[in-house]
């Protein structure tokens, strides 16, 4: 478990490693995001890094097989579904706003009990 | 190069995290949108990097940002209850993720040992096309078709009742 110094010069020069890092960071910024905030237009932005997380692991591993077009077209295919994903749930808050006034996650909770 | 992009990414993140303001939330996420399409491009996929910063920062964040002010929701609001427990929990479950992945990457020795093939070339759109309409016409058909039926779904969700 103790990182080699070529580890931290694939790091600083943009290695893989480099790239992986930068991903999972991201992914957990955004979790924290989700979990931490009680907006849903926030919990909504922490999803939307996820989302990107994902997609710079994938492009890197992409690049790492040689410049894969095949990582590039998932990439369309993900953002595709985020546009989606965005469009329909930006529209779920605004319904909730026009029926209880709020845009609290904890004010939302009528399924609960 | 690949360090300040690397740091422009987070830090916007991380600016996101802290923001009380929800506009400047979303700022700071085009901050993080912007490196990560640095990011591509360093990868040498310069399609990459402009879809993303044609549908995250263009469309994307513009919605959001509209439905903010729409909405006049600029500040999150007074929270119900203090949830002491929940919010620790959260925090503590994040940061073990984060530090275990990266401990992981660090000590990955199956990471260390891929092989680096050469890039050919930077990605152009010539070879998305290709490969995109002989081999996943269908899937690309479907993405339309899953689009449209958000676009009218949604229009159906805010809608006034009839």
């Amino acid at each position: 478990m103790n990182p080699t110094p070529s580890f931290w010069a694939s790091v600083l020069h943009g290695g893989l490693q480099g790239y992986l890092l930068v991903g999972l960071l991201l992914f957990v910024i955004g979790l924290a995001v989700v979990l931490l905030r009680r907006s849903l237009l926030m919990q909504f932005m922490g999803v939307e890094l996820m989302l990107n997380a994902a997609n710079v692991v994938l492009l890197a591993f992409a690049r790492w097989r040689g410049g894969d077009v095949q990582g590039t077209v998932s990439y369309l295919f993900i953002i595709a579904v985020a546009a989606c994903e965005a469009a329909v749930g930006l529209a779920l808050v605004v319904a909730l706003h026009r029926h209880r006034q709020t845009t609290d996650a904890d004010r939302a909770d009528a399924l609960q009990n | 190069m690949f360090l300040t992009f690397a740091l422009f990414t987070l830090a916007g993140a991380l600016a996101m995290l802290k923001a009380r303001n929800l506009v400047v939330a979303g700022l700071c996420m085009v901050l993080t949108f912007f490196g990560v399409s640095g990011l591509y491009l360093l990868l040498g996929n310069p399609v990459a990097a402009a879809l993303q910063i044609i549908v995250y920062s263009g469309a994307i964040v513009v919605l959001l940002l509209f439905v903010v002010m729409l909405l006049n929701s600029h500040e999150e609001e007074a929270p119900l209850k203090a949830r002491p427990v929940q919010r620790w929990l959260s925090a503590t479950v994040a940061a073990v993720l984060g530090a275990g992945a990266c401990a992981l990457v660090a000590s990955s020795t199956l990471v260390r040992s891929l092989p680096t093939l050469p890039l050919e070339g930077p990605m152009t759109l010539q070879k998305v096309g290709h490969v995109l309409f002989r081999e996943h016409l269908v899937a690309f058909e479907a993405a339309g078709l899953l689009l449209l039926a958000a676009m009218i779904g949604a229009i159906m969700i805010v809608k006034k009742e009839v």
